[in-house]
């Protein structure tokens, strides 16, 4: 399944500036892991460790929370994830 | 009733259609605590007054500082060094007279954040820190209070809306803590961020327009984008879940 995944600002220095990284797989943990395949600096800005996202990592497929269990959600042809920080600032 | 000085003041919004003086009435009768009186609290707390609420409390424990003035638009040069709520309301008081304007000075904690609220019709995130967010967030649900998060960073903001046992609250999507650090931010992404919160109480307070409840906006100032993503309501959330989920 081809889908496109949003590179949060924060992020982007981890994949030479590029915004939407285009990925293939079944599942959004099999995308992610095709993107850190690619570029392995987004392995530490998404993962605590195997298969742990960081608490501020929210990830959206289709434009819907992701949350509980991201990693195994299926996904389809032409997704998109994007791959959020959550702010603190006020 | 609106006094021939606040039909005069308010004409432009009484104009429009969904507002209304019965509208404007409703504003005038509400209570609203803004949690924060720094970069969001400021473009809050300076829209509501001037939209003419009724009473707003500005809940805050700190003093201003030279580093404060490059977003927290309610204090000047001359305040440093004075307590933000006593600034804030200084300044909110000369833009609109008919607005009460209460300041307390205290952090929010877990022990006092319902004493805090008490009274008010909803309660507005101006924090600058997550743990204190989801203080509020918990009060919130369990007064069966309106809340109306925001949050910034750099150039980048978001903003949702939580009506207790209704819609997904700010916990929905917990995962864990998260570490407190220093974040960057300049003036204008909590002037835009701050505007649409406030517009979110006004549209509540009014009773019109479609809220951000179950939908994340995001603003991104360097791409000029918002977007918007779908959260549910999480039913094992420890704040707004079942009992059993909570358990």
């Amino acid at each position: 399944m081809a889908v496109k995944v949003h590179i949060h600002t924060t992020h982007r220095q981890f994949t030479n500036g590029s915004e939407v990284v285009e990925v293939k797989g079944n599942t959004v943990g099999e995308c992610l892991n095709q993107l850190i395949k690619e570029f392995p600096g987004m392995e530490k800005a998404l993962f605590a460790k195997k298969d742990k996202l960081h608490n501020i990592v929210e990830v959206y497929l289709s434009h819907v929370s992701a949350y509980p269990d991201e990693l195994v959600k299926p996904v389809k042809d032409g997704d998109e994830i994007h791959l959020v920080v959550m702010l603190a600032g006020g | 009733m609106l006094t021939p000085n606040e039909r005069e003041r308010y004409d432009r919004q009484i104009m429009i259609e969904e507002i209304g003086q019965e509208g404007q009435e409703k504003l005038k009768r509400s209570r609203v605590a803004i949690a924060g009186a720094g970069g969001l609290g400021s473009p809050i707390a300076i829209y509501l007054t001037v939209a003419g609420i009724g009473m707003i409390r500005m809940i805050d424990h700190d003093q201003v500082t030279l580093s404060n003035l490059n977003r927290q638009i309610l204090h000047w040069e001359e305040d440093i060094g004075r307590k933000k709520v006593d600034s804030a309301r200084a300044k909110l008081r000369n833009l609109n007279r008919e607005v009460k304007i209460e300041g307390i000075a205290e952090t929010i904690t877990e022990s006092n954040v319902s004493q805090l609220v008490d009274g008010c019709d909803v309660i507005v995130d101006a924090m600058d820190n997550i743990p204190t967010r989801y203080i509020l967030n918990r009060c919130a649900i369990e007064k069966q209070i309106p809340f109306f998060h925001g949050a910034v960073n750099g150039f980048e903001g978001r903003v949702m809306t939580i009506l207790p046992g209704k819609t997904a609250c700010l916990r929905c999507l917990y995962r864990g803590p998260v570490p407190q650090e220093k974040f960057p931010v300049i003036g204008v992404t909590p002037a835009v961020v701050g505007s649409i919160q406030a517009t979110e109480v006004i549209k509540y307070l009014v009773g019109m327009g479609k809220l951000l409840t179950n939908r994340l906006l995001i603003y991104d100032g360097l791409q000029v984008t918002f977007s918007e993503f779908t959260i549910n309501k999480n039913p094992n959330c420890d704040h707004c879940g079942s009992p059993v989920g909570k358990g």
